[in-house]
């Protein structure tokens, strides 16, 4: 099927393949390697190594803080947000439709070498997630809540931990962004004192705590930690589902660059954000999933070429998340390849002109290892 | 130990060594006399190492090396290689992204290879006559004088070089300063060529003294 995939590429671009019925062209017929399934609940084996588009108003919507930098910049320079379908999004997807929700959460933790697409896995499953209706918890970075913070301040709650207010109001903001309709529906449950004049009575919605967060910054550590609490208790009655994304877990159990005003190393649990998470990250609660992904680049004090789960969560994390579903990204298949290969032609991205050459191809191929961020930092400047 | 810096010392009897792949796809049958004599001659000659900057690789531009070598600072070749691929780089976007805007009987006027637009601008801006300092009976004149296409295509680059690098803002990155420099040359706009106009100028004003010359 290689073959007469690569035969369709070079041939005919007009979009006639006999494997996938639905992809029959509307207006202007496209290329092989996209499909017209913009929603991620019917992506199946058919659509692998197929590129599928999300609308931007969605892309806003749902993804403030997210997505990587490059694919940003790639978005705006293409006017459109392609995603590709690959196996791992494929495997998580099929366990997140099979998954019964009565039983506690099931923890999937993303990993791979680097640059093999990760986070792109994760952020397809936040788009499925947020289609069908999840309350979607994504935190985009968890290295960034454990280094270069210029204010820590001592928490009011618990004298021993360590405030975060500019990470945290920065969260709240992007969090409200994406799920608006949650914050109206969903109550508190208890009351909140906040300082002398300022609390949330028992019964009112969790929009006021992010106001409250977003207003007050000093608080806003700990309006997150109120937040996460009532979600995670909620989510038990079955209202709605929950989705927990953490980008780069191994932030939580690792080592931070911050240092206390005596020049003492803060140790991550002393961090009021990285102590709630690390309690939603527990799979003590039902109603929902945990997807986790582990990344080297931001890791603190972790050799580059560390990337299993054993050695970037270190033995306290892999305590801590055992036991969890592991899902392995790989480099791209030549189908995938030829795909991403092939859009970049598309889209006039590959502007030299032996880039269109089948030896510009093949050198592609090869200095590049078929490695997602690779390809693409290779065809930037070509 | 010495090192060669910048002539050889090799042997004469050492030839340069061939990079290009299609010469060593061709099949016997199909070269001349002098290629069957050179290749019997390789088989026996020792050959030169291959300097890094020799490249195989069907994406290499020599122009775009030398360049690249010139914006290097104490030999940091990775950091100038890497700028020159986000100037490439920004410049691509820049255009893709006039190009998708732009209605559709612009669209084949709008140059989106960073590649044409870099050779096109450095060609825009070579002055095509230079100046020299020639001294006669104690006073230095300024004497016009035609350039070679190495000395032309130096200055091109010496002077996108300095004027990216002094006339700008102190905080703005070098592809970003470097991008639109490139942009403005190609377009026969930006200072690099109004330099280049005044250079011709006073060619154009000293032509008095260009019996000075007398090579």
């Amino acid at each position: 099927q290689l073959e007469h995939c690569c035969a369709l590429h070079t041939a005919a671009r007009g979009g006639l393949s006999s494997s996938s019925p639905q992809d029959v062209p509307a207006e202007r017929p496209r290329a092989v390697f996209h499909t017209s399934e913009s929603d991620p609940a019917k992506h199946t084996e058919q659509h692998e190594a197929r590129l599928y588009n999300i609308p931007l108003e969605e892309v806003k919507a749902v993804f403030p803080h997210g997505l990587p930098y490059r694919f940003q910049q790639q978005i705006q320079t293409f006017n459109e947000a392609r995603v590709m379908v690959r196996r791992p999004a494929l495997e998580l997807l099929a366990y997140l439709k099979g998954s019964s929700f009565a039983h506690p959460a099931v923890r999937y933790v993303i990993y791979g070498e680097r640059g093999t697409g990760k986070t792109m896995t994760l952020c397809h499953v936040v788009h499925y997630c947020s289609r069908q209706g999840w309350l979607v918890l994504h935190i985009p970075d968890a290295h960034l809540w454990v280094k270069n913070c210029r204010e820590l301040l001592q928490s009011s709650y618990n004298k021993d931990r360590l405030d975060q207010p500019l990470q945290a109001s920065l969260w709240l903001k992007n969090f409200k962004t994406s799920n608006e309709r949650f914050l109206q529906e969903i109550k508190t449950q208890k009351k909140y004192t906040w300082g002398k004049r300022e609390s949330t009575e028992e019964g009112r919605p969790l929009g006021e705590v992010v106001e409250q967060g977003l207003a007050r910054v000093r608080s806003a550590s700990d309006a997150v930690g109120v937040l996460l609490r009532e979600i995670k208790q909620q989510s038990q009655r079955g209202s709605f589902r929950l989705l927990v994304a953490v980008d780069g877990v191994n932030a939580l159990w690792g080592q931070t660059s911050l240092r206390k005003e005596d020049k003492s190393p803060v140790s991550p649990e002393e961090l009021t954000l990285v102590h709630n998470l690390r309690k939603m990250v527990r799979n003590d609660w039902s109603g929902g999933a945990i997807v986790t992904t582990l990344s080297q680049t931001g890791s603190l004090f972790k050799p580059s070429s560390a990337y299993t789960p054993h050695e970037l969560l270190g033995k306290e994390g892999f305590d801590a998340l055992d036991p969890f579903v592991p899902i392995p990204v790989a480099n791209y298949s030549p189908r995938e390849f030829e795909s991403c290969y092939g859009y970049y032609l598309e889209r006039k991205w590959l502007q030299h002109e032996k880039a269109h050459t089948e030896d510009g191809k093949a050198e592609l191929q090869f200095l590049s290892g078929s490695n997602p961020r690779q390809l693409d930092r290779l065809a930037g400047p070509l | 130990r010495i090192m060669p810096v910048r002539w050889s010392r090799y042997n004469p009897s050492y030839l340069e060594p061939e990079v290009k792949k299609e010469s060593y796809q061709k099949p016997l049958e199909e070269l001349s006399e002098e290629e069957r004599e050179q290749m019997e001659l390789k088989a026996v000659r020792p050959i030169k190492a291959a300097p890094p900057t020799l490249s195989s690789s069907v994406f290499s531009d020599p122009m775009i090396s030398k360049f690249t070598n010139m914006m290097m600072k104490s030999g940091n070749k990775v950091l100038a290689r890497s700028l020159m691929s986000q100037t490439l780089e920004a410049i691509k976007r820049k255009q893709l992204e006039k190009y998708h805007k732009a209605p559709e009987n612009e669209k084949e006027t709008i140059e989106c290879n960073p590649y044409v637009i870099f050779h096109q601008a450095l060609k825009n801006c070579q002055p095509i006559i230079g100046l020299s300092n020639i001294t006669r009976g104690g006073k230095t004149y300024q004497v016009p004088v035609p350039l070679t296409d190495n000395r032309k295509r130096f200055l091109a680059m010496k002077w996108l070089i300095t004027e990216c690098r002094e006339n700008k803002h102190r905080r703005t990155m070098m592809p970003e300063k470097l991008s639109q420099e490139l942009l403005l040359a190609f377009n026969n706009e930006g200072p690099v060529i109004k330099k280049k106009h005044v250079l011709h100028k006073m060619a154009e004003a000293n032509r008095a003294y260009a019996h000075f010359r007398w090579w």
